[in-house]
């Protein structure tokens, strides 16, 4: 048999937990031990003996404060095998952390080594200017992160310049990072006859910032 | 009994009236101009008392509900309920503030009051006339302001300067901004532009203690001399004021050599390599501003760096184009200083095409920015099958770069022969075609058709060769 499909997506062999097969679709190897959190539902395939939970203690809380609107549930998947992950054709993209913390908007999480620390958290500030919340989850320590982004995403470095994002571009960031939110006061912006870019975050300090070409939420 | 409060004048607002509710009207009338007026809650220091202390359209009470947005009254263009004996002890001030929405000055103000209403009955009224200013697009109007109970007091103030800087004035959320780069977009301007950049003159930002941000630079960053090597036409990862040591707290790491170590490297900002617009990958656009400015479609700005003002665009050519694309979404911002802005818009793909001289005419709704130096008019293509009577259009022309979105990979067709694409379909066409619409193929139209309503009116574009026409793969 022949044909580009065949030769151009054949599986890539490599020996990372996470890398890209495409685009869209992250490969992650599974083994005994080094359990995965992913988000429900992200599982397209799977080879090997790979077992999904729903029910991790720590997600009550989370689907608790999620229920607000982000909506995300994470899965516990264990087990030996190749995991390939994928969310409803958005891009993906995977990083490892070496110590770093990494602060994720929910919405763009779609799986990480359960061995890193996580927590929900309230981006302090934000609620009070737009009005809604915003939660993001935090991860920090040494394993790697899956995250999907609605096209093709671009990492800014702060350092290079204060950074200011849209808050729904917003996918990711290193927590190393000073963020509070912004107001381009043009107060035309907040009646409604503005700009239309009326409130960012801003960002400063040395890290990076992920940022999706879309403002479509979650 | 209505006493005139002459500018300047202060009074004990016991004189006027017993009552401490008070409804307060302002009307500003100038032909052709329409005006903000918002109220701030001012500190002891004459500083904002908090977001939610400016009481604007959007936000129509204070927060314990002692200052309320009413709306027009009659008589009226905005009016507040000010219960004062509510108002908490840490606000000292309220005070009333009228900018020009727009381009325009408070001189071509032909007439302006406010008034002060206690229990059904005026009880103060100071006018305003465009004789008391001069360049101004703003206005201080009058405070409320403590003293032994609490006074009135008509400013009558103008300043150059919107609204932004009256809130940099107060202490606002803008303030935290580094300093602007002097001149910027003031000096690059067109005339019929709101002087949207921190106009000299005016109080000073109140400048917060926040660490000195790092001088933004832009372009490829100078390269630190033992830092990671930099990749071709890739900014490097490098930390920001480049000391040879490595970033401590960077991300992945950039002294890694394994592809596998530093897996974002994928996306990493690309340098634009002088050019003003590029492709930082299909569905985003960078714009390198360097004084010249750019009209955007409103919101669609993911993230930038640098100085950048974003500006309601009114008045002028586009106010004309705004009031005529009504309906269309066509409404644009005007993004001015120094610095680069990343756009895109619902993960569209986007695609820039340079003109030199040459004509492009391009549906509204697949315009994501372009140069504000170039010319663009605003069509309608009326055709009784297109959805919503007609299709509108922007025929640019001159020396510069439009972005636009498409859904999908589009096609260029060229025009030399008689070609016929679907309405919702096209995205642009150079200018100077016979565009007609056309609803053609009538026996045939059962099998293309969309849907009952049958959207089978095309456009037939008849031009020459290097004429052409994009398409894209999806029916808006």
């Amino acid at each position: 048999m022949r044909g580009d499909l065949l030769q151009k997506f054949a599986e890539v062999e490599v020996p990372q937990r996470m890398s890209k097969q495409g685009p869209k679709i992250v490969r992650v190897a599974m083994q005994p031990g080094q359990d995965l959190l992913a988000k429900r539902g992200a599982m397209i395939a799977y080879e090997g003996l790979i077992d999904f939970k729903g029910e991790i203690p720590k997600l009550r809380q989370l689907a608790k404060s999620w229920a607000t609107g982000e909506g995300v549930q994470l899965m516990n998947c264990q087990g030996q095998g190749d995991l390939f992950l994928a969310d409803a054709g958005r891009d993906v993209v995977v990083l490892q952390l070496q110590g770093q913390g990494l602060s994720v908007s929910g919405g763009n999480l779609l799986a990480f080594d359960q061995t890193l620390e996580w927590n929900i958290e309230r981006v302090k500030g934000f609620a009070k200017l737009a009005g809604q919340g915003l939660f993001n989850v935090a991860i920090r320590g040494t394993g790697w992160v899956a995250l999907a982004t609605h096209g093709t995403p671009v990492v800014l470095d702060a350092g290079e310049a204060p950074t200011f994002v849209d808050t729904n571009a917003l996918v990711a960031w290193s927590t190393e990072l000073k963020v509070r939110p912004h107001r381009t006061a043009k107060l035309g912006g907040l009646i409604g006859r503005g700009s239309g870019e009326a409130f960012q975050m801003a960002f400063t300090g040395a890290g990076f910032v992920v940022v999706q070409p879309s403002e479509v939420e979650a | 009994m209505a006493r005139e409060v002459q500018r300047g004048q202060k009074v004990r607002l016991t004189d006027l009236t017993a009552g401490t509710d008070l409804y307060v009207g302002v009307a500003l009338d100038a032909p052709g101009l329409s005006f903000d007026i918002t109220l701030f809650g001012l500190d002891a220091q004459e500083k904002m008392a908090g977001d939610d202390w400016f009481i604007f359209f959007n936000n129509a009470a204070s927060p314990d509900g002692s200052v309320q947005l009413l709306g027009a009254q009659a008589g009226d263009h905005e009016s507040f309920r000010t219960t004062l004996d509510k108002v908490p002890a840490h606000i000292d001030r309220l005070a009333f503030v009228g900018t020009v929405d727009g381009a325009g000055t408070m001189a071509q103000l032909s007439s302006g009051h406010l008034r002060i209403v206690a229990g059904g009955e005026e009880v103060a009224r100071y006018s305003l006339s465009g004789s008391d200013f001069t360049a101004e697009n703003t206005v201080m109007l009058g405070e409320f302001y403590r003293r032994d109970g609490w006074r009135f007091t008509a400013i009558g103030q103008g300043f150059a300067g919107g609204l932004a800087d009256v809130v940099r004035h107060y202490g606002g959320e803008v303030d935290d901004e580094p300093e602007p780069a002097p001149a910027a977009s003031a000096g690059a301007a067109p005339g019929f532009a709101p002087p949207a950049a921190a106009p000299p003159g005016f109080a000073p930002p109140a400048a917060p203690p926040s660490p000195p941000p790092p001088p933004p630079t832009f372009g490829p960053p100078a390269g630190p001399p033992a830092g990671p090597p930099a990749v071709p036409g890739q900014q490097s990862f490098s930390p920001p004021v480049g000391p040879p040591t490595p970033a401590p707290a960077g991300p992945p790491t950039p002294q890694a050599p394994a592809p596998g170590l530093v897996p974002l490297d994928e996306f990493k900002e690309r340098s634009a390599g002088g050019q003003r617009w590029f492709n930082q990958n299909s569905k985003l656009v960078k714009v390198t501003l360097e004084g010249g400015e750019v009209l955007a479609k409103r919101g669609a700005m993911v993230a930038y760096q640098g100085e950048i003002d974003f500006d309601y665009e009114g008045g002028g050519l586009s106010r004309r184009v705004r009031g005529r694309l009504t309906g269309q979404g066509m409404k644009l911002m005007r993004c001015s200083g120094r610095g680069e802005v990343f756009l895109a818009d619902a993960a569209a793909d986007l695609h820039i095409i340079q003109l030199q001289g040459d004509g492009l005419t391009v549906s509204a709704k697949q315009v994501l920015a372009f140069d504000a130096e170039l010319q663009f008019d605003e069509q309608r293509l009326e055709g009784v099958g297109i959805q919503g009577g007609a299709m509108y259009v922007l025929a640019f022309s001159g020396t510069g770069s439009v972005v636009l979105m498409t859904q999908g990979t589009p096609v260029v067709l060229n025009c030399d022969a008689p070609t016929y694409a679907d309405t919702n379909a096209v995205v642009a066409w150079t200018t100077g075609m016979r565009v007609t619409v056309a609803s053609a193929v009538r026996l045939q139209q059962m099998h293309w058709a969309t849907g009952p309503t049958g959207e089978t009116y095309t456009l037939q574009m008849l031009g020459m060769s290097g004429q052409f026409v994009i398409v894209q793969p999806y029916e808006v």
